[in-house]
């Protein structure tokens, strides 16, 4: 196996890793459009559903969501000319009673000043006057008036409680990036000493897990449960998001089955019918797409598993074929929900063997991470 | 025979089998988590259809998405298709958008399988409308 290739499957895992069991993350980097936008609230809202139950909590959330997006959703040049460090990235992040929502784009650094008073404004104020001065601005229908901060900052700061935190860093000489950083706690927390540290590690977690994504030209990252919905969510942000293309019709073809594959085959720590723990990330670079999965497995089946792909991996096209048509020819399904096509058939689709790995992590589990790839031309 | 008539959804296929107006079509996306359960009336349809078949069938498969459990079942009714062709006259179109290459695979490996009439047919989709863009507007902030 290439190095590079080994280097990523330990990302894929460190990715994973740093997500706790009842956590979620889901990151989506790249040029936002509001079709997208309207994806990526539906697939943040079936998360949400799991550990938060309808009510105001849940339109915090959400509108804080809508307003983050509406941050990031502004024109953004031709997409072909969008570089990197210029990508917009949206992050919906639950750590154990807290839900963060970071936003993140490019600004002239003209701008970077006057964006900088207006956040400080909006931060030096308490609860009341933060209301008062949201009631002043809808009173008066008055938005933006004279260097004061904007109706969408002041909902933000209004809905979490004030718990903004910003931050800016220096690109070239033209250019910034802004991270905007909104904590949601689902309870009141005591101490405020605490709270600034950790809203400061929270903001630094945050820029150092967009400089790994970066460096690996990671788009989207979904780290959590893996069911039916949250999986045809992701299916269908990479449908409205792919230009029209060989490679990209094939990355939707090969998604499917890695998904699919979490939610039916994968373990878990806590046994339920709805899915299962895992990793799914998507990378683009010059040349390919490379598509990562992961997601636990019982020790007992690891050999098992193992003893499959190397086969799946040592056959050459036409023996691939022939095992293919020989399941298809199989009457009888033992359990319905699996066919043992999934693994020659992504084998298949990518025309190349399949990189895979098992680390093995307490006496019941271990974690499987599968990576293919497509080129892109 | 009473016409077989499923709504498509998010992740299973809309069917239109109707033996008085000679359409049989599967169409839309196929990836439910559990495919045989999905499939299982339809291919109940198809062995009763087999009993007395029209004289000429058409069945146009004109899928888009198709997950592997999927392509099992699928075949499952080409392979039943297969059977009643030998009683009338059957042609399955296996439609597939030109710039996918694995659905188009699929097709040719049906046709080394069977030996009813096969046919794959290629289309060409026209551009969505790219997404629209945010107004240039004043500054969010």
């Amino acid at each position: 196996m290439r190095k590079k290739t080994k280097r990523r499957l330990k990302v894929t895992y460190d990715l994973f890793d740093r997500v706790g069991n009842d956590d979620f993350e889901y990151i989506y980097r790249g040029v936002f459009t509001q079709n997208l936008t309207r994806k990526i609230l539906s697939l943040a809202e079936s998360n949400l559903q799991r550990f938060v139950d309808k009510g105001s909590l849940q339109n915090r959330i959400y509108f804080i969501m809508v307003e983050g997006l509406q941050n990031v959703t502004r024109p953004q040049r031709d997409e072909n000319a969008v570089t990197d460090e210029h990508l917009g990235i949206f992050a919906i992040q639950k750590k154990g009673n807290r839900y963060l929502i970071t936003t993140g784009n490019s600004i002239v650094n003209s701008k970077v000043e006057l964006l900088k008073e207006k956040l400080e404004q909006v931060s030096n104020l308490d609860r009341e006057e933060i209301k008062k001065l949201h009631r002043e601005i809808v009173g008066t229908g008055e938005l933006s008036a004279k260097g004061g901060a904007g109706l969408g900052l002041i909902e933000m700061a209004r809905r979490s409680g004030n718990k903004l935190s910003f931050d800016f860093e220096y690109i070239d000489l033209y250019w910034s990036y802004f991270y905007l950083q909104t904590e949601i706690p689902s309870r009141t927390y005591g101490n405020s000493a605490v709270e600034d540290l950790e809203t400061s590690k929270f903001m630094r977690d945050m820029k150092s897990l967009n400089r790994i994504l970066s460096k690996r030209n990671i788009l989207l990252n979904f780290n959590g449960n893996f069911n039916q919905n949250n999986i045809l969510s992701l299916l269908s942000i990479i449908k409205g998001q792919m230009r029209v293309s060989r490679a990209a019709k094939k990355v939707y073809n090969i998604m499917v089955e890695m998904l699919q594959n979490i939610s039916k085959h994968g373990n878990d720590y806590q046994d339920s019918d709805d899915g299962n723990s895992g990793i799914f990330s998507l990378a683009q670079t010059e040349e390919e797409y490379i598509l990562s999965s992961g997601n636990y497995i019982l020790n007992k089946y690891v050999d098992e598993l193992r003893e499959k792909l190397e086969l799946i991996n040592s056959l050459d096209t036409s023996e691939l074929n022939e095992y293919f048509n020989k399941i298809l020819l199989e009457q009888i399904t033992i359990d319905p929900k699996k066919t043992g096509l999934g693994f020659v058939d992504i084998r298949l689709k990518c025309n190349k063997k399949v990189a895979y790995d098992f680390r093995k992590l307490d006496d019941e589990f271990s974690f499987f991470t599968l990576q293919t790839s497509i080129q892109l031309k | 025979m009473e016409p077989l008539r499923i709504k498509a959804t998010e992740d299973t296929p809309e069917i239109y089998f109707d033996t008085k107006e000679e359409i049989f079509e599967i169409s839309n996306v196929s990836l439910p988590e559990n495919a045989v359960e999905f499939y299982a009336p339809i291919l109940d349809w198809l062995k009763r259809y087999k009993l007395n078949p029209n004289p000429v069938t058409v069945f146009n498969f004109n899928i888009e998405y198709l997950n592997t459990a999927s392509s099992k079942q699928i075949f499952e009714l080409i392979f039943l298709i297969d059977k009643i062709s030998e009683g009338s006259d059957i042609t399955i179109r296996w439609h597939y958008d030109v710039i996918d290459d694995d659905m188009r695979s699929l097709g040719v490996r049906f046709t080394h399988l069977v030996k009813v009439k096969f046919e794959l047919v290629e289309y060409e989709k026209e551009e969505e409308d790219l997404d629209e863009m945010n107004d240039e507007g004043e500054d969010w902030w």
